[in-house]
């Protein structure tokens, strides 16, 4: 009653078997991995035809409506907190790209992999899930910059965005906006963790990405808030994102004070990723005890 | 190889206290419960070797294999697969491994199937060229041509499942885990599974550890079987030495025309069952096979009464299997 495949399966092999791996993959091999993870998250986000055209608009929308708004907060005058309308209102357009870029929808690619169980199989790769989790979430902001680009192109044609400060502001702004985009990634796939011990996640992530859009002053200028808030949102790591490089954007006189920002940047840097890595170790630990 | 000695896996979680504020004291409490999942379990897996790892809902199929692919921790005992201890190395030991759980997928749910196997190709290491060929060598066995360029999401099950087989074996790895792969699945699915596993162990000497529900799953792919409950190994052997020394007898179902009394005695043989079918008699009939030559049965069962037609069959494994679980023990 046994069919063929019994007898046929059960023959020792003789014939070349699979090789062995004695080692972690090489590090070429891991960068293009990594790669791979970026571009994934990248198509990923291409996927629906919908969502790509609704982006499109809804970016280019966002900025023209916060640049009516705008215009009319300021309406004759030129200035309000020190702030001189130009700046505000390029500001507040640059805030929202710059938070289309940082905060995507699908901000973080484990949360999704933990509901499903496919987080069993993201940590047994020869590559660690960190990396290329950080590397999705890279692949899902860069699917951002063409809409964000149309955006753009509609704000300078409007004339709502105007030049940097000086040339060693836009270079310095490049530099802390990458900075800036750092401690989101990091910030970002720490918070993802939290499904590791709740599993659903789904309305904090929502309620923690409105206060990290509104803390970090995507949406207002922390020039706007009244003394105590503004004192509070800058000691958090949200000023660092967006905050930070935008204000170094506008400056027309940079100097120490700017580098002290930048460094402020990498402070944050080097103790969130303290962080992540400590809530990673409790995360797997948790998973490779009790079986995720 | 896979090397298992003394292997235990305990989990603990907070013990509950019941009586008044029953909720509120277990949340205070710090006392813990811990319960054996895997109790003492030494296993021998050589290179090339398909074993059917079976055992009721439970009874720690699933914590064995997720301690041999690195994903849990043992509490105690050694591990060791291709000469790497899982969960010390577990990105080495993630290159010689391939795992499918039935019950969950690795593939990426929106994208086309062929993005996964892009992905995991990359994740691997593996060339372009070798990815092409494997690739086209498990497309073309699998049949999956048509639906290669499908979001994961849209797939069938059997579809999806093969997806699943193939994201575990693309980089070919010599060691291969399969958690019940044929749940759910209709028979020309399962069929097609059983082949390609049969298929992969004999060109590519892949050692498969199987677990499954589907005991013709295990009879036609492995030759020995493991049988654990409550974490401990009840049984560790062939098929044939199983049903040898579980259930030593062989049937014969006969068919005779109906004038034939119900109650016929054959020196030798037992009749287990006999009922009426139309106008003839079906019958069951055992024997022992060492005692009575399985030749010497059927003629001497053709010799006593007007046979119409006579089938031999073997003892039922899944029968076999059904009363190892409930008995608890071997020796029951």
């Amino acid at each position: 009653m046994t069919g063929g495949a019994q007898s046929a399966a059960n023959v020792r092999p003789r014939v070349h078997r699979a090789p062995t791996r004695t080692a972690r993959l090489p590090a070429p091999l891991l960068l293009r991995g990594l790669a791979a993870s970026c571009r994934q998250a990248w198509r990923a986000q291409f996927v629906f035809r919908a969502a790509i055209w609704s982006g499109i608009v809804g970016a280019c929308l966002q900025v023209v409506l916060v640049f009516l708004v705008w215009r009319a907060v300021y309406g004759t005058r030129t200035e309000v907190a020190d702030v001189d309308h130009a700046n505000a209102i390029t500001y507040a357009i640059l805030g929202v790209l710059a938070s289309i870029v940082f905060q995507p929808f699908v901000f973080d690619t484990l949360y999704g992999r933990l509901r499903t169980g496919a987080i069993a199989f993201d940590v047994m790769r020869p590559i660690s899930a960190v990396p290329s989790a950080l590397a999705q979430q890279v692949g899902a902001s860069l699917a951002q910059l063409p809409a964000v680009l149309c955006a753009l192109v509609i704000g300078l044609a409007i004339g709502a965005i105007e030049p940097p400060g000086t040339v060693a502001s836009a270079l310095a702004f490049a530099a802390s906006l990458a900075l800036g985009f750092t401690i989101v990634l990091i910030l970002n796939f720490t918070v993802g963790l939290v499904g590791f011990w709740t599993l659903e996640v789904g309305g904090a992530f929502l309620i923690y990405r409105m206060l990290a859009q509104f803390s970090s002053g995507a949406l207002i200028p922390l020039w706007f808030m009244p003394g105590g808030l503004r004192t509070a949102l800058e000691l958090l790591p949200f000023s660092a994102q967006v905050f930070t490089p935008l204000s170094i954007y506008l400056d027309r006189s940079p100097g120490v004070h700017t580098l002290q920002a930048i460094g402020g940047q990498l402070i944050w840097i080097v103790v969130l990723a303290a962080l992540a890595a400590l809530v990673w170790r409790r995360a797997v630990r948790r998973l490779v005890i009790f079986g995720g | 190889m896979i090397l298992a000695e003394h292997l235990v896996k305990e989990f603990s979680r907070p013990a509950r206290v019941d009586g008044p504020l029953g909720g509120l004291r277990s949340f205070l409490s710090t006392c813990r419960v811990a319960t054996r999942a895997v109790d003492d379990i030494s296993l021998r897996i050589d290179d090339g070797e398909i074993v059917g790892y079976l055992g009721p809902n439970g009874a720690g199929k699933s914590t064995t294999i997720k301690m041999l692919t690195g994903i849990l921790v043992p509490t105690s005992g050694h591990v060791e697969v291709e000469g790497i201890v899982p969960w010390k190395d577990r990105r080495t030991n993630a290159r010689n491994i391939g795992a499918v759980f039935g019950q969950r997928s690795q593939l990426w749910t929106d994208l086309p199937l062929r993005d996964s196997f892009e992905l995991i190709s990359r994740l691997y290491g593996l060339g372009r060229a070798d990815y092409r060929r494997s690739l086209e060598e498990f497309v073309d066995l699998l049949e999956m041509g048509s639906f290669l360029d499908t979001p994961v999401r849209s797939l069938s099950l059997g579809q999806r499942m093969r997806g699943d087989i193939v994201a575990a074996m693309l980089y070919e790895p010599p060691v291969l885990y399969l958690d019940e792969p044929t749940v759910g699945l209709d028979v020309v699915a399962k069929v097609r599974i059983r082949e390609f596993i049969a298929e992969r162990n004999r060109e590519r000497g892949t050692t498969v550890l199987l677990t499954t529900h589907d005991i013709a799953d295990i009879e036609q792919l492995a030759r020995r079987v493991v049988i654990i409950d409550e974490g401990r190994i009840l049984y560790d052997g062939t098929i044939e030495a199983l049903r040898r020394g579980y259930a030593p007898y062989r049937e014969l179902v006969v068919r005779t025309p109906h004038e034939v009394p119900l109650d016929v005695a054959v020196d030798g043989i037992d009749v287990r069952a006999s009922r009426r079918d139309g106008d003839e008699v079906l019958s069951t009939l055992r024997f022992d096979p060492v005692q009575l030559a399985p030749p010497t049965a059927i003629s001497r069962v053709t010799d006593a009464l007007p046979v119409l037609d006579i089938t031999s069959r073997e003892p039922d494994v899944e029968d076999i299997i059904r009363r190892i679980y409930l008995a608890g023990s071997v020796d029951a």
